[in-house]
């Protein structure tokens, strides 16, 4: 069974569209893709001021309490423009991970900073392009952490991280404060997703799960980011689908609309189709959020967000023509977003291997 | 009002109830007559349990509950593999247009009864040999012929015409005004004199459609439906009425859990083929779509329970659900190897990949082939534009041809 939003969350819905529509700034946008570093501060201020930064964190620590539905819908908001910066999913996921951890003293310390917007958490789980290796090998000893983890969204602003890693032929997750001298800048298409290395040698780490714990830990976050980045999926993607027909609408050729060609308004209707997909299973997975059968909606909504976002990218600059594949136009800024959002938290080989498993152990 | 759960719950008791007398095992072997037979006594029955016209009016002998009632019984009813098919389309659109046009109430009262016992049925003769898609194209003439009509011409694609007592029927009544305009509905006896209904096969053998032949038929003027040159808006009202309908995701074909299974009893390169990734990504990719569907269809129907309009994107079942039950009995058939060509025809739909297989491409067509759906989804939702249509306000006795 899926839901229908309630008044809350669809004022929710209006008004962060509302206010990122307002700054939404295309030059600026294209400017942060010339180099490293630089992010959308202005997304992130307006993130710290609407609260939406404290939306999942528990009421105790100085947060709103709100769930996936909730944060789906910022994060379908801002990537309807775009916007974003990667902390918005990785907050979430660092968030989750501390909020059923044990470890008093960490909470205390990160999940008031990260509700009000002052500390930033990325998710390192990542090794050697799977997204959650049964053996990585980042090695943590001695209450120390060893090795690499390659381009980790968010990373070069972040202030701590967690950490997928192994302790004496277990995996644990474990946390660790981050600064300059370990994080090296990873140029990238998407440059304002902040992608980092982070070399660890021998950074002190605390640990919060350990062995069978850590692994239901670190893979019931990533479904659970995977849902969050599933909405900004959808988000864009039904903007690149309303780019193409707005276009469709206005170029004429041949003495009509284009729109009027079945060749462009049937590959603008399949984009709907796929749209429409990816946000019922979106819903649906946000609905299930802590219940039965959530992590093949999140795998589900995974893929059709995947799948609509790039589907729906890719088309609307054919679409477009030539005017599509100019800079200024700008809509290279979907098809770099759709990528880096689909390799991001794992491609879609991770998540259908892992959805076929999963249904595997429902029907078995 | 009852209900829905406590609806839900009679619905499922009685349909259990009568799944001996009536379920495949019941239906295996049969003829076509003898399941058409089965098929009005399960509709007699159902409508003694008092679970027949859901969601039609009360004064019409239905039960006078709502849409959402009626869904919740055809899902239920659905898997239970009754024989009920032979009455979808006369219950879905023709006796609903009845129940809305003809003045005469208790003629109308009869026929209704009369239906969904299963001892009457309706068909819809809309389809021509040159009009499908492009139904405003239909040839089939009604000229006035003192205070009644004369209809002579073809229709094509008729279901269950050979069965059928009744029909509702579109026809050309003035050729010299653009195509839209000059058609005229009516009803029709299927057994009155100058009427042939022959039933042919389609390519899995399945004898469903009819080409129904009109020589002369008389019809009078109270057999109108709708004004003189409206025929058009109507038979757009009768293909509109089904608001209610439930759909399936899985294209009403055979389920992914379904492939799943095969895919752990079949080999490939020596491992069970649930193993390949290939085969993982289709169930994964078709599983995805499928859910996506469930959650539309859930949705409308929440909206529908909290008095809203369901949303448009529930018009992607058909399409989105087809063409995946299509290819994944393609490649159910593709992993079996050469039993994968064998052939049952006594098997069902819905657990055979080359049952499902074959008469797939039925459903991309009927009732609105794939194209037509991305047109409406384009110019309905989305707001783009029709193709060019040279026809578009020309007589059409002028349309060149």
């Amino acid at each position: 069974m899926s839901i229908l939003y309630d008044e809350a969350q669809e004022a929710i819905a209006k008004e962060s569209r509302r206010v990122l529509d307002a700054q939404f700034d295309k030059d600026k946008l294209l400017g942060l893709l010339d180099g490293t570093g630089r992010f959308d501060e202005a997304f992130w201020k307006t993130a710290v001021e609407q609260g939406w930064t404290g939306l999942a964190v528990p009421e105790e620590y100085g947060g709103l309490g709100l769930g996936l539905l909730e944060m789906g819908l910022i994060a379908q908001s801002a990537g309807a423009l775009c916007a974003g910066a990667p902390f918005l999913t990785g907050n979430y996921g660092v968030t989750q991970i501390l909020a059923s951890c044990t470890n008093g003293a960490l909470k205390q310390a990160w999940l008031p900073r990260l509700a009000s917007g002052d500390a930033i958490g990325v998710v390192a789980f990542e090794e050697a392009g799977a997204p959650l290796p049964s053996d990585p090998a980042v090695k943590y000893e001695g209450g120390r952490l060893s090795g690499k983890k390659a381009a980790v969204p968010g990373a070069l602003k972040a202030d701590f991280a967690i950490v997928w890693a192994m302790s004496g032929g277990k995996p644990v997750l474990v946390l660790a404060e981050l600064n300059a001298a370990m994080s090296r800048a990873v140029d990238s298409f998407d440059n304002s997703r902040l992608y980092a290395e982070i070399s660890f040698d021998g950074a002190e780490a605390a640990v919060l799960f350990e062995g069978e714990a850590a692994r239901c830990g670190a893979l019931d976050c990533l479904a659970r980011m995977a849902v969050v980045a599933a909405h900004e999926q959808m988000g864009g993607a039904e903007t690149a689908l309303l780019l193409a027909r707005d276009y469709a609408l206005e170029r004429k050729a041949f003495g009509q609309p284009i729109g009027a060609f079945q060749s462009i308004k049937h590959s603008i209707a399949e984009l709907y189709g796929l749209v429409e997909v990816a946000r019922a299973n979106s819903i649906h997975a946000a609905s299930l959020e802590g219940q039965g059968g959530f992590l093949a909606a999140a795998c589900a909504a995974r893929l059709s967000g995947c799948e609509a976002y790039d589907t729906a990218a890719r088309d609307a600059v054919q679409i477009h023509g030539g005017i599509g594949v100019t800079w200024q136009l700008g809509l290279h800024l979907h098809m770099r977003r759709a990528r880096s959002l689909s390799i991001e938290l794992g491609n879609a080989l991770f998540w259908e291997d892992l959805l076929v498993t999963e249904l595997e152990a429902k029907a078995a | 009002m009852i209900e829905l759960d406590e609806f839900r719950a009679k619905a499922g008791e009685w349909l259990h109830s009568v799944k001996a007398e009536f379920g495949p095992d019941a239906r295996r072997g049969l003829s076509d007559e003898q399941d058409l037979a089965l098929g009005r006594r399960y509709m007699a029955a159902r409508y003694d349990a008092g679970l027949a016209g859901i969601n039609m009016p009360v004064e019409f002998g239905g039960l006078g509950l709502s849409g959402l009632h009626k869904i919740v019984f055809d899902e239920q009813e659905m898997p239970m593999g009754f024989p009920s098919v032979y009455f979808g389309i006369s219950l879905g659109m023709p006796i609903p247009i009845i129940m809305r046009y003809c003045e005469d109430k208790q003629w109308v009262r009869e026929r209704v009864i009369a239906a969904l016992r299963g001892e009457e049925i309706w068909c819809q003769l809309f389809s021509e040999p040159s009009a499908g898609s492009d139904l405003a194209g239909l040839r089939t003439k009604a000229e006035q012929d003192g205070n009644g009509w004369v209809v002579n011409g073809q229709k094509l694609w008729t279901s269950h015409a050979h069965h059928s007592d009744y029909g509702v029927i579109v026809a050309r009544s003035d050729p010299s005004v653009p195509k839209h305009k000059g058609l005229t509905y009516f009803w029709i006896d299927m057994r009155a004199p100058g009427v042939t209904a022959r039933p042919f096969e389609l390519l899995d053998q399945s004898v469903v459609c009819n080409e129904v032949f009109f020589d002369d038929v008389k019809l009078t003027d109270g057999q109108r439906i709708g004004p003189v040159g409206g025929g058009f808006g109507v038979a757009m009202a009768t293909l509109m009425i089904e608001r209610y309908v439930a759909s399936d995701p899985d294209g009403y074909g055979p389920s992914v859990s379904f492939f799943m299974d095969l895919a752990k009893d079949v080999m490939l390169n020596g491992k069970p083929a649930i193993e390949d990734g290939r085969i993982r990504s289709a169930i994964a990719r078709n599983y995805a779509m499928r859910s996506g569907l469930d959650a539309i269809r859930s949705r409308a129907f929440l909206q529908m329970e909290a008095g809203l309009e369901p949303g448009p994107e529930g018009s992607l079942g058909k399409l989105v659900s087809f063409r995946s039950r299509q290819k994944l009995s393609e490649l159910a058939m593709d992993i079996q190897g050469a039993a994968g060509l064998a052939y049952d025809s006594e098997a069902t739909t819905t657990h055979d990949w080359a049952v499902s297989w074959l008469s797939a491409p039925t459903g991309r067509i009927a009732g609105g082939a794939d194209e037509m759906l991305l047109n409406t989804i384009a110019e309905r939702i989305l707001g783009l534009p029709q193709d060019h249509r040279p026809d578009k306000g020309i007589p059409f006795n002028e349309i060149p041809v």
